[in-house]
């Protein structure tokens, strides 16, 4: 798991952009490539149009699961069939070879918002709980959100689940802020503690957790999809900047990255930075809002899962689906309809299932008394894959089981 | 004539000709017809299989399409039925708490096998065994509100196609929250594991789709890649049959079931689609056309090809037939020939054969020595004829059938008689055995012509009617006298060696046993001598005491030389160091002895002793006096020893008259009424070191080699000894030995002065009378004995009176009733003094010698008497004769003698000085050998009259010593007598000190009184 991730940083600092666009350039090739002999219509086109372009990357970790599959290094972009972005999210997942001290556990975790993003890492949690079980080990869960975001309710829960005799409490912070001194608190009083899945409180922040799984490269996924969109408007014209709840750690960060990137092209504006909590249809309104406002409004880019289902309803919706350029995050069902019909430019999209199953490994591991070293790091970094139209039907297909 | 035979064979061969054209055009036409006749059945066969198979196939895909699908219908009910008992047993105690429902949720698994079964809860919270999660987001079925159970499938993440069994649930609460629906989530691929998805050779395939034409399965269907829609694919195929595909669309839309022939990328296919009950689900079969086309070409094919093969195949058999016929017809008469030369052939070289391993069989029997013989017999099993093959003949010594002629005699005559009943009777036994079971298999020895007696080795077996009477008996004949000879020296060096094995070990166990008898035995007398010493020291002036300890002392070290000497004795015997040494030798004197040497002892134990010597006429004999004397006074000794008082002891001796000239052959019985020997014992009497009892029980003391000593030396005069006893009753022992005879027989005629006069023997010993009765009678004389006093003074009387009196009358001393001195003093009342009366007695009569002579006696006689010595008595003029006490030894005093002492021992020393002084000799010491020498050398003449030379001494021994001495110059010096005086005490001992020069030999240890006899012999 550490050599794993230790590449996954080396492959990172090695990857600047010079390295990612050639990479990129070659992906496009082989998936025009690919789409032509899968025969999908529609998506030749498309593919060869951005085929030039220097924009679609991954946000440049490989992210390291443990266990025994494998994640690619650095997907091939464009280069890739669409078949083979999808099998870039790894669902073949097989515990490591650790051996759990204990015959049963008991987890408690906790995160942001109920949202179909981390339906998506209940189903890696659950795959992983399976294979212990196979194992002779039980392991049981509760994984719960409540439907609106809010670091007290998160703060609530963590203090009510800690008078439960769980193994384990793990967080998706939903503001580093106001969750870190509860965490801190919690581990003081001899509790394991645990971060996972988006947002990360590390030490840092002054956070006691004793590990965090998920995304580590926030930064990196908005910087990188911001260039895919400079590159796609050649480097001109407005954009908005659209994030889901303030405060959110991997939210903000992919903010910062787009602002960052953005800075670099003088021909590129920052109309505006909204927040839409994680709401689809705030973010819907607030797509619309910024599309009456700005009539020359060229591209939008989204930080979270909700916020491109809402701009690309309002942009078809506004009939400009062909003059504004959305690039966003995640994996969303209805996203990925808009992103093969082209109403969507890019979306990145996080390994959630992994994110899932390597939680619950790590868990164990924490449970058993296991310090980050040798066994499991202190941050096990999970993959995100910059996907196009071409990519959309394979990955609804791995997905959603969409066919047709 | 020419013309016509010319015409004629013409004619023939035209005929013959169109003969043959009318049978090979006959046999093209019926090819022909056969040919057409298969190819019109081969294609209406062909016709028929299409049809046929068409309608199997057709048939076998709707059978394997409708129990698939019933097998998926089957799986969902048995499901749904699961999930509705999960909810009937759930009661209030299962919704307790979060952990009562897992419980529950872990009950729910263990009863229906359900692996994953969830409610859920109005807030969109999901129960699992062991998970509680938010997020409906992965099932869709929950976006809307249920009403009725339903069947869905679900695409999650991932791609894994999942069942999903959903019921609505009603009146369940979970900490405040109505519980709406509980579901099973199975995986779509486990839930139709059992069903495979491909068949034979890839060529038959099966999926399931949604009456949409999604697919809900992850396989491949023929040309349709796994995923696929089907229905939309559809549109893209020929469909056959006049059947459309809005047909397919409204059947699947329908649920209907239907089969259709469609041609897809390049494939013609059969397919058949069945609704899966309860479900909107269609199983789909599908099979390649061409499996079926390929099948029914391949049936079709096959039949022609083996229809053509057959009419091929019959032509070419009509074809050989006839020309087989022409063939047959040609050849028959020259094979008829050819047989009868061939079968002459065979019969030669059958002949041929027969002589070669004939004359085989007779290498081989000569090779192995072994003859061949045989018998053949008539129905009545009597012999009509008897073979002896030339081999037989040879290995029993004969050359031709005249010297062995063909019968059944000859060989029964050269039979061994030993062997010649058995080996007769197995031979006939074998004839007659009509069961046919018997082999003859006999050994048996002949008396060969030109080896002598010889063992064989016969074996045969005979050739029987069906009555089982005999017609030919045929067998071989071994010579085996090599191997039986090897066998009986085998065999008799095996009984050897566990004779010689059996005696090793009993000699073992009988050293054992000596050891620890010698042990004990050596001790007792050492306990006495240690003992006696000790206490004679702390008495030391208590004269008398000191006196006795001393004699018990000497007994005790009398008796343990005398162990020692038998010891020694054994060893030298077994080791052949004793020689026997034949001398002339006078018996009587050897039973006088005896007598004395064990007079002593019989009256002390208070025993009856005789000594009877009847019928010995050779008195005086070569033998080696001394080991004829050890051997009987052995027996005697043992004889003694195991009678009590009371007891009778006797020895007497027996003439034999079976010696050859020149020799004497003589039987010395011992015999007495002691404790006997047990049967066993008796066996092993003669064997060293063996005692009946030990002595450590019986308290009789020995060394178990006396009998050994006895038998060895019995053995070496070549004589044997044998031994008669019974337990409790006493012993015999006879020892039978032959010696040359020297001084001729002891004379038998009669004294002329005595014949016919009479004489009276009065013994209370019966032996005795007889002995005697019998010598007067070779004297001549006419006696009469009695056994008792009282009787013989009547005898006497009557005699008297009768005006015959006796001339000589032999009187035993000792009678039960009257003893002998009063016998006499009342005869010599009767008859006067002028008749010789002689006393016989086995005592030292000197104490009553002068009662007796006053009482009458003539003279005394000792027993054993012997012949020589009673007519010598009788002849003599009755003058008192008694040697023993007549004898006047001239004694010499040791008084002032000078003696050279030659002992290197100090102790040895001191013990002669001792001795020799207190007899008054004076005495000089030297401690070597060569220091006698010296001593000697300046000695002066007369300065020493003897001198006592131990042998074995450091510096010069005293053989060597001797040697030096004799060579001195002075002669008076040089022959000064010198004893040997030594440890070294056996005869070869005693001959090397004789051989040296030496006058005598006095053994170690020192017995005085034999000292003082031999130095007074030796000064004398």
């Amino acid at each position: 798991m550490r050599n794993k991730r230790q590449n996954g940083k080396c492959v990172r600092k090695r990857a600047g952009n010079a390295v990612l666009r050639r990479c990129i350039s070659i992906s496009v090739l082989f998936l025009c490539l690919g789409t032509g002999i899968l025969g999908l219509t529609g998506c030749g086109d498309g593919n060869a149009q951005y085929g030039t372009a220097d924009g679609g990357k991954v946000s440049g970790d490989t992210a390291s699961h443990g266990g025994e599959r494998e994640m690619p290094a650095v997907a091939d972009d464009h280069a890739e069939s669409g078949n083979e972005k999808a099998a870039s999210i790894d669902f073949d997942h097989k515990l490591d070879a650790y051996r759990p001290l204990k015959k049963e556990y008991n987890f408690y975790f906790t995160y942001k918002i109920v949202h179909p993003w981390w339906d998506a890492v209940a189903i890696g949690m659950e795959e992983a709980s399976k294979q212990y079980a196979e194992r002779g080990v039980t392991i049981s869960y509760e994984y719960l959100a409540p439907r609106e975001t809010s670091a007290q309710d998160q703060i609530n829960r963590l203090s009510e689940a800690s008078g439960r005799g769980f193994d384990v409490l793990g967080v998706d912070v939903a503001d580093v802020d106001i969750v870190t001194p509860a965490i801190n608190d919690l581990i003081a009083k001899g509790h394991k503690v645990m971060t996972f899945s988006s947002s990360d409180a590390d030490r840092d922040d002054g956070c006691d957790r004793i590990a965090y799984v998920g995304n580590t490269h926030n930064y990196e996924d908005g910087a990188l999809l911001t260039e895919e969109l400079c590159e796609k408007l050649e480097y001109t014209g407005k954009v908005a900047v659209m994030v889901g709840t303030v405060g959110a750690p991997c939210h903000e960060e992919r903010a910062l990255g787009a602002r960052d990137v953005l800075a670099k092209y003088p021909a590129m504006e920052i109309v505006e930075t909204v927040y839409d909590e994680d709401s689809v249809e705030k973010a819907y309104g607030l797509a619309r809002r910024l599309l009456a406002e700005h009539e020359d409004l060229k591209g939008i880019i989204c930080c979270n899962m909700s916020n491109p289902v809402g701009a690309a309803r309002a942009v078809i919706e506004a009939g400009r689906e062909h003059e504004v350029v959305i690039v966003g995050m995640d994996h969303d069902q209805e996203a990925l309809h808009y992103l093969k019909d082209g109403t969507i430019y890019a979306l990145g999209v996080q390994d959630c299932y992994s994110i899932g199953f390597d939680t619950i490994q790590v868990a164990v591991k924490i449970a058993d008394g296991q310090l980050p070293g040798e066994l499991y790091p202190e941050k096990t970094e999970e993959s995100t894959t910059i996907i196009y139209q071409g990519d959309a039907v394979a990955m609804l297909r791995v997905l959603y089981g969409e066919i047709n | 004539m020419e013309q016509e035979q010319s015409l004629s064979m013409s004619m023939n061969e035209k005929q013959k000709k169109q003969t043959i054209g009318n049978a090979v055009a006959g046999g093209v036409i019926i090819a022909v017809i056969l040919l057409v006749t298969t190819i019109w059945v081969s294609n209406g066969a062909r016709n028929g299989t299409s049809q046929a198979v068409s309608r199997v196939s057709d048939f076998y895909l709707e059978e394997l399409a409708g129990r698939r699908a019933q097998v998926v219908a089957e799986e969902l009910r048995t499901n749904f039925s699961y999930m509705e008992n999960a909810i009937a047993i759930m009661d209030e105690s299962d919704l307790e708490s979060q952990e009562a429902l897992r419980r529950f949720f872990g009950r729910v698994k263990e009863l229906c096998g359900i692996n994953k079964f969830a409610l859920v809860d109005e807030n969109g919270i999901i129960y699992t065994e062991h998970s509680t999660t938010t997020g409906t987001g992965r099932y869709n079925f929950l976006s809307e509100e249920l009403t009725v159970p339903i069947i869905t499938t679900a695409n999650l993440y991932g791609a894994r196609k999942q069942v999903i069994l959903a019921a609505p649930v009603e009146n369940v609460e979970f900490q405040g929250a109505r519980i709406e629906v509980c579901f099973i989530q199975i995986d779509i691929e486990e839930m139709l594991s059992s069903l495979t998805s491909q068949t034979d050779y890839n060529e038959t395939y099966w999926s399931l789709y949604h009456r949409t034409g999604e697919d809900l399965t992850n396989n491949d269907f023929g040309n349709l890649e796994a995923g696929t829609n089907f229905l939309t694919e559809m549109q893209k195929a020929d469909i056959y049959g006049g059947f459309s595909y809005e047909q397919l669309k409204s059947d699947f839309a329908e649920g209907r079931q239907g089969q259709i022939t469609f041609h897809y990328e390049g494939s013609t296919e059969n397919l058949c689609y069945i609704p899966v009950e309860g479900t909107n689900w269609m199983m789909t079969v599908l099979i390649r056309n061409n499996v079926i086309t390929e099948q029914i070409n391949s049936i079709s094919s096959g039949m022609m090809r083996r229809g053509v093969i057959q009419i091929v195949i019959t032509m070419a058999t009509m074809f050989a037939v006839f020309m087989g016929f022409i063939l047959q017809f040609r050849k028959n008469a020259s094979m008829a020939l050819e047989q009868e030369k061939a079968d002459g052939d065979k019969i030669r070289a059958a002949y041929a054969q027969i002589e070669k391993e004939k004359a085989s069989m007779d290498n081989i029997h000569a090779a192995m020595d072994s003859g061949f013989w045989s018998m053949e017999f008539n129905e009545k099993a009597e012999i009509i004829s008897c073979t002896w093959s030339d081999v037989f003949r040879r290995m029993v010594g004969y050359e031709s059938e005249e010297a062995f002629p063909g019968r059944i005699e000859s060989w029964i005559n050269l039979l061994y008689e030993e062997d010649k009943e058995q080996a007769v009777k197995e031979y006939w036994d074998t004839v007659m055995d009509y069961t046919g079971n018997k082999t003859y298999d006999v050994e048996y020895r002949l008396h060969t012509g030109h080896a002598g007696l010889r063992w064989f080795h016969a074996a045969g077996r005979l050739s029987r009617r069906e009555d089982g009477s005999p017609i030919c008996f045929s067998g071989l004949f071994v010579d085996i006298d090599d191997e039986k000879k090897m066998e009986e020296l085998l065999e008799k060096q095996k009984v050897d060696l566990e004779d010689a094995l059996a005696a090793a070990q009993h000699a073992n166990r009988a050293k054992t046993t000596f050891l620890n008898n010698m042990s004990h035995d050596i001790r007792t007398p050492m306990n006495a001598i240690i003992g006696f010493t000790s206490l004679a020291a702390a008495h030391i002036d208590n004269t008398e005491k000191v006196q006795d300890y001393l004699a018990k002392i000497t007994t005790s070290s009398n008796h343990l030389l005398s162990l020692i000497n038998d010891v020694l004795d054994m060893s030298r015997i077994e080791s052949g160091k004793v020689k026997i040494e034949e001398k002339e030798t006078s018996l009587p004197e050897i039973m006088h002895d005896l007598k004395t040497i064990v007079q002593a002892d019989v009256t002390a134990k208070q025993l009856e002793f005789y000594i009877d010597t009847a019928d010995v006429v050779n008195e005086h004999v070569l033998c080696d006096k001394l080991r004829l004397n050890q051997v009987l006074l052995n027996l005697l000794s043992n004889a003694m020893k195991f009678t009590g008082p009371g007891g009778l002891v006797g020895v007497r001796i027996v003439q034999k008259g079976n010696a050859p000239e020149g020799w004497a052959a003589y039987d010395f019985q011992i015999k007495d009424t002691g404790i006997g020997m047990s049967r066993e014992f008796l066996e092993h009497v003669f064997e060293p070191f063996e005692r009946e009892r030990t002595s450590t029980v019986s308290g009789i003391q020995g060394t178990g080699l006396g009998m050994a000593i006895t038998k060895n030396i019995v053995d070496m005069m070549d004589g044997t000894i044998t031994v008669e006893s019974e337990e409790g009753k006493g012993t015999t022992f006879t020892v039978s030995l032959q010696f040359k005879t020297c001084a001729g027989p002891i004379r038998q005629e009669a004294i002329p002065e005595l014949h016919g006069l009479r004489a009276l023997v009065a013994d209370d010993d019966f032996n005795t009378c007889s002995s005697v009765t019998k010598m007067l009678t070779v004297i001549g004389m006419r006696s009469d004995w009695t056994t008792s006093g009282k009787e013989a003074v009547l005898r006497v009387q009557l005699a008297a009176e009768q005006g015959d009196e006796y001339a000589v009358y032999i009187i035993d001393w000792l009678m039960p009733d009257m003893n002998g001195v009063e016998v006499v003093r009342r005869i010599r009342g009767i008859i006067g003094m002028e008749k010789p009366i002689i006393i016989l007695t086995a005592y030292d009569w000197s104490d009553i010698e002068q009662e007796a002579r006053e009482a009458g006696v003539t003279a005394f006689c000792s027993k054993p008497i012997f012949l020589s010595e009673l007519r010598e008595i009788l002849e003599s003029p009755f003058t008192v004769r008694d040697t023993e006490n007549t004898e006047t030894e001239e004694t010499v005093s040791f008084e002032g003698k000078k003696i050279l002492l030659v002992e290197d021992n100090e102790l040895n020393q001191e013990i002669a000085v001792e001795i020799l002084q207190e007899t008054g000799f004076v005495l000089d010491v030297a401690d070597d050998g060569a220091v006698a020498v010296e001593m000697m050398k300046n000695a002066k003449a007369g300065q020493y009259d003897l001198i006592l030379m131990d042998i074995q001494m450091p510096l010069m021994n005293g053989y060597e010593a001797t040697r030096e001495i004799r060579a001195l110059d002075d002669p008076e010096v040089a022959n000064i007598p010198i004893i040997a005086m030594t440890a070294n005490a056996f005869d070869e001992d005693k001959k090397l000190a004789l051989d040296a020069g030496m006058n005598g030999h006095i053994a170690k240890p020192i017995d005085v009184s034999i000292l003082l006899e031999v130095l007074q012999e030796v000064l004398q």
